[in-house]
């Protein structure tokens, strides 16, 4: 094992010098960085030429330029001297610099978009596989590869033509017609009567409930300008926390487990009554208290399910803790509703809150609440363009190996004995469905950074994209190969991790050296 | 036994609500109240760019990007600034710049009472010494080629004018400032002094180790001119200066240290969000010069174009000038029943068509028959009416139409012979021969492509055979001037205000004389336009060698580049500007509805 990750090691070093000596020759070659010089009337254009030429050593042959480089780059591995050297950009900055600011922006736009679009796109692919052949199947699959073979920068001005524009004017006047609430209500529930499985008669009654669910919500939500007042409030919560309650033992015990249901439901009473206790206290939320409130609310549905005991405590307290994680989400949801209205009125906002550059409005002050609505409507749309475009892959992936696994014999072998169908997804089929999964993730970790080059310059975040859109556009190559090296040393790492991963969860499969 | 569980269980539930309050934050209150604290700022605006800020000196090498500029512009003043016609605008509220001699040609500046720093220090001739300083050279030594010698501030920009004067006259007031140049000097109006003065001697010279300004002063004084032949060991205490000038103000954030951003003019920048925005807020000190409406400007960086537009549509933006292209500006002009405002215009920028005078173009009559087909307005039609129907094909090699004297030159210098191809002209200026001509042009570059492509068809038409000369993105600038061509399509900045630049392209011999263009009239011409001082004067002069130019067939101006920049209906006062200030020439003006 250890002789594999060294020899591992060596080779991903060796790659890399290779790798890198190639990017910045290509680099260098790519343009001429005295263009702009060049057909400037100045007196002064010898000088620029000159000092230019002695800032990026353009004196010397690029090879040579590539092993000064190499030096100062080396010293990065001497651990805290604190001497780590990748140059200067043609603005004079230190590129380790402009590289510690451009990481932050690309993680806080692409983090949460990679686990929002796991989370969706393995959830998607199961369903898909368990209908397989279904019309929620096919409607899926035609969505996933429509999402995927769009062009993201014409997604994104889509969405913002459509998400921020629209949206905010619409916001202005709350004011959801009759006609449009029922079509609203009429398309939701043909697409649902179609994706809900079983006879016709039943998919009908459904679509008809969530036909007439959402346009009763959408007049209501209109009558009462919830858009511009919106919260869920102590009954929604409840009622909502009695479902989640349902779903999370159903997936996670069965419903035949009444502690289990049980403990999720008194998660549930137990959170509507905090809903009160803790609205003073949120009133002054930091982002430690909000995770330490995360962490309490998990620790009071351990707390719950070990109380109740049972035969199978374990599982009781698993059902009420994530339940009472979910419904302390709710809550946390309905606080940010609440600060909704004065974000809104905000003199910097004035009125249009979904936004569609950058990462927060400039010189916009507030509490926990303000500034977190803040960040959400501006990482909104980029979120939601990067997981449109990513979901295929996940979907598509997780439904072939959920497809493969369903048919193991040892699939059968669990169904022949009397196994649930419940237990047999969840249990037999899902985990090991996730094997290969989890090797694509940790490629998708690795490409995470170097990956939303686009999609950064259309929401105009200047991450490493940019930075390294910026160096090739100037023909500077030491943003280029700042950018470069952060990028091939993750997605090398985590190409080292998938493998181990990979065998550390198949038992069938051995590193050997 | 299970009550004890409880109670325990709520007593660990309290212990942590108590940990849980103690960690609250105390920006204090609820939610509304602090939206309150927020507040009406009065008028404000959101002024889009497309490069980040980086540094507070906009003059040196490394940072002259015309975003550092424009913020140097709005938070400093001098003793001028230019105006959308290009002319050179005195503010005499800030102090009197006046020419006291013409020969040797003197000017005096004179700064008023009262002028001060954002932090209550007096501005004084130390600081436009400092200017002066950086802007001359006049303390390098240092010899390229040698390696030998000092080279103090990194100064972008030319220095040749400066160059000429000895060291400065200084009152003993600290207000006056009287320079001598040793011959006269065309654009001494903009040599010194504007648009913003905008490092602080006092800062610099106390980071120096120098007691105050007074001591800079004498430490100058006491500094013979530098001489690259004869290099003396350089000067610690002006070195520590010029690096200090030289990166010490590069910053992508605020400074915690407010001597490092120090205003004399209407803003001060307020807070520097790295790479995202930059927010200027009104100098409460400042009443020496144009007085600003708004109490506050934000400045925001977005790249791409479209963004821009979109920006501008969901109100996060309220000015904005962006890359000019057809979908932009289509894009822009739906916005107008919004209530948004475009206005088009002119750039400095300018595509020509130059005739190298060597080879099959050695012939006057050669080139001539070549002008004759070079098809300007089905370029014009083609390349730039689809941004700005107004467009017309540009007729001065040195004047452009936003200029005064732009309208007398084209009547004269005798571009009315190439307004439409003539085939038939050129087939009788050829007589029957079929020059091959090589044309060189960046094929990377789809404007130059479409240009080269229309030339080819009409000048084949004539009996020209064309050669596709056309070099990548990163070759065609290394090959100009080298030779290997017959006809080069490429692009000059008009300088807009100074004349300076047109010795550089014109005259022989010279740098960016590309095509070797030599007439000796023009010459002498060029000669007496840059010791002429008179503005009036410099004009008829450029007229003359304008027409020079066009007698001898040199080549032909093709099209202006398009600007274009549009502005919401929450904000007034925006005006469209050709050079590099754009919108921010008048940022003065600029008023919330």
């Amino acid at each position: 094992m250890v002789t594999y990750v060294v020899r591992r090691l060596m080779t991903a070093a060796l790659i890399l010098l290779g790798a890198s000596f190639l990017v910045y020759l290509l680099t260098a070659a790519s343009g001429d960085p005295l263009e702009e010089f060049r057909v400037n009337n100045s007196p002064q254009k010898q000088a620029l030429m000159d000092a230019r030429t002695q800032l990026l050593q353009l004196d010397v042959p690029a090879p040579v330029r590539y092993f000064r480089w190499l030096g100062g780059a080396a010293q990065c591995l001497v651990p805290f001297a604190n001497s780590c050297d990748l140059g200067k950009n043609i603005a004079g900055q230190p590129v380790t610099d402009a590289l510690g600011h451009a990481l932050i922006q690309t993680l806080t736009l692409v983090t949460g978009a990679t686990i929002l679009a796991i989370l969706i796109g393995i959830t998607l692919g199961i369903i898909t596989a368990l209908r397989q052949y279904s019309a929620l199947d096919y409607g899926v699959t035609f969505m996933a590869f429509l999402f995927f073979s769009l062009p993201i920068f014409w997604v994104a001005v889509l969405l913002k033509e459509f998400g921020a524009i629209g949206f905010n004017n619409f916001l202005r006047d709350p004011d959801v017609p009759l006609p449009v609430a029922l079509a609203i209500g009429l398309v939701l529930g043909v697409i649902v009567a179609v994706a809900a499985g079983g006879a016709l008669r039943r998919r009908l009654t459904v679509g008809a409930v969530v036909f007439a669910f959402v346009s009763a919500v959408l007049i209501y939500f209109s009558a009462t300008l919830w858009f511009k007042n919106p919260g869920l409030g102590p009954v929604v919560i409840a009622i909502a926390g009695v479902g989640i309650a349902f779903a999370v033992t159903l997936l996670s015990a069965g419903l035949k487990n009444r502690k289990a249901l049980q403990s999720s439901l008194i998660a549930v009473a137990v959170g509507v009554v905090l809903y009160f206790v803790v609205q003073p206290l949120l009133d002054q939320a930091t982002f430690l208290m909000i995770v330490l409130l995360a962490v309490a609310a998990v620790l009071v549905g351990l707390g719950i399910g070990y109380l109740m005991g049972g035969y199978d405590r374990g599982q009781s307290m698993r059902a009420a803790a994530i339940t009472s994680f979910l419904v302390g989400g709710m809550i946390l949801l309905d606080r940010f509703m609440q600060a909704w209205p004065s974000y809104f009125d905000n003199s910097r906002v004035r009125g249009r809150p979904i936004a569609t550059i950058g990462a927060g409005t400039p010189n916009i002050e507030g509490d926990f609440w303000i500034l977190g609505l803040d960040s959400f409507t501006h990482l909104i749309l980029p979120t939601m363009a990067l997981i449109l475009i990513s979901l295929a892959s996940y979907t598509r992936f997780t439904r072939a190996s959920m497809l493969e696994i369903m048919n193991m014999d040892y699939i059968r072998t669990a169904r022949a004995k009397g196994v649930s169908e419940r237990t047999v997804v969840m249990r037999h089929a899902f985990r090991n469905a996730l094997i290969p999964i989890a090797t694509i993730v940790a490629f998708d970790i690795g490409g995470l950074i170097g990956g939303a080059v686009i999609t950064e310059s259309v929401f105009s975040v200047r991450g490493m994209g940019f930075l390294f859109l910026d160096g090739i556009s100037h023909t500077d190559p030491n943003p280029v190969m700042g950018v470069f090296v952060c990028v091939a040393i993750t997605a090398m790492g985590f190409n080292l991790i998938a493998d181990l991963a990979y065998s550390a969860l198949d038992p069938r499969v051995r590193v050997k050296a | 036994m299970r009550f004890g569980r409880i109670s325990k269980a709520v007593g660990v539930a309290a212990a942590a609500a108590l940990a849980l309050s103690a960690c609250a934050g105390n920006s204090g209150g609820s939610t509304p109240s602090s939206s309150a604290a927020a507040g009406k700022t009065g008028g404000s605006a959101t002024v889009v760019e497309v490069n980040a800020f980086n540094t507070f000196n906009p003059n040196t090498a490394d940072g002259n990007t015309d975003i550092n500029s424009k913020v140097s512009y709005a938070t400093h003043s001098g003793f001028y600034y230019i105006d959308n016609k290009l002319n050179v605008v005195r503010n005499e509220k800030f102090g009197k710049m006046e020419k006291t001699s013409d020969n040797p040609l003197t000017v005096k500046y004179t700064i008023n009472d009262g002028v001060k720093w954002s932090d209550g220090t007096p501005v004084t001739t130390a600081d436009l010494l400092l200017q002066w300083a950086a802007f001359s050279g006049y303390y390098n030594d240092a010899d390229a080629d040698a390696k030998t010698g000092t080279s103090y501030f990194s100064y972008a920009g030319d220095p040749t004018g400066l160059a000429l004067t000895d060291f400065p006259e200084l009152s003993d007031d600290g207000k006056s400032m009287t320079i001598k140049y040793s011959k006269p000097f065309a654009d001494w109006e903009i040599a010194l002094g504007g648009p913003g003065i905008d490092i602080p001697a006092h800062v610099l010279a106390k980071k120096a180790g120098l007691a105050d300004a007074k001591a800079f002063v004498s430490l100058l004084k006491g500094m013979p001119r530098g001489d690259s032949k004869a290099p003396k060991p350089a000067n610690a205490q002006l070195k520590a200066m010029s690096d200090l000038w030289n990166t010490g103000f590069d910053t992508k954030t605020l400074p915690a240290d407010p001597e490092l951003f120090l205003s004399n003019g209407p803003y001060v920048v307020k807070t520097i969000n790295q790479d995202q925005s930059l927010t200027m807020v009104k100098n409460k000190d400042y009443n020496w010069g144009p007085d600003a409406k708004l109490d506050e400007i934000t400045v925001r960086y977005i790249g791409d174009s479209a963004a821009q537009v979109q920006a501008l549509k969901n109100g996060e933006a309220d000015i904005i000038a962006p890359q000019a292209s057809a979908d932009t500006v289509d894009q822009l002009k739906a916005l107008q029943s919004q209530g948004v405002t475009v206005d088009q215009g002119n750039q400095l920028s300018y595509d020509h068509i130059d005739l190298n005078y060597s080879g099959p173009f050695a012939d006057k009559n050669v080139r001539e028959a070549f002008m004759k087909t070079v098809p300007r307005k089905d370029i014009v039609d083609k390349i730039v009416k689809k941004l700005d129907d107004k467009a017309k094909p540009l007729d001065s090699q040195l004047f452009v139409p936003d200029q005064a004297a732009y309208a007398d030159s084209v009547k004269n210098n005798g571009s009315s012979a190439y307004q439409d191809v003539d085939i038939d002209g050129a087939k009788k200026l050829l007589n029957g021969a079929t020059p091959e001509v090589r044309i060189m042009y960046n094929k990377d570059n789809p404007n130059r492509v479409d240009a080269f492509s229309l030339i080819r068809e009409s000048a084949a038409k004539a009996g020209f055979k064309i050669v596709d000369g056309g070099l990548g993105k990163s070759d065609w600038g290394k090959a100009l001037g080298k030779g290997g061509y017959d006809a080069t399509i490429f692009g000059w900045i008009n300088p807009g205000v100074g004349v300076s630049g047109v010795p550089q392209i014109f005259k022989t011999g010279n740098d960016s004389n590309f095509n070797k263009f030599s007439d000796k009239d023009a010459d002498k011409l060029m000669d007496e336009l840059i010791v002429t001082t008179d503005k009036s004067k410099q004009d008829g002069l450029i007229q003359q060698i304008d027409k020079k130019i066009w007698d001898s067939a040199y080549g032909l101006p093709l099209f202006q580049a398009v600007g274009v920049d549009a502005y919401s209906d929450r904000i007034t006062g925006v005006k469209y500007m050709p050079n590099q200030t754009g919108v921010w020439w008048n940022f003065w003006e600029w008023a919330q509805k």
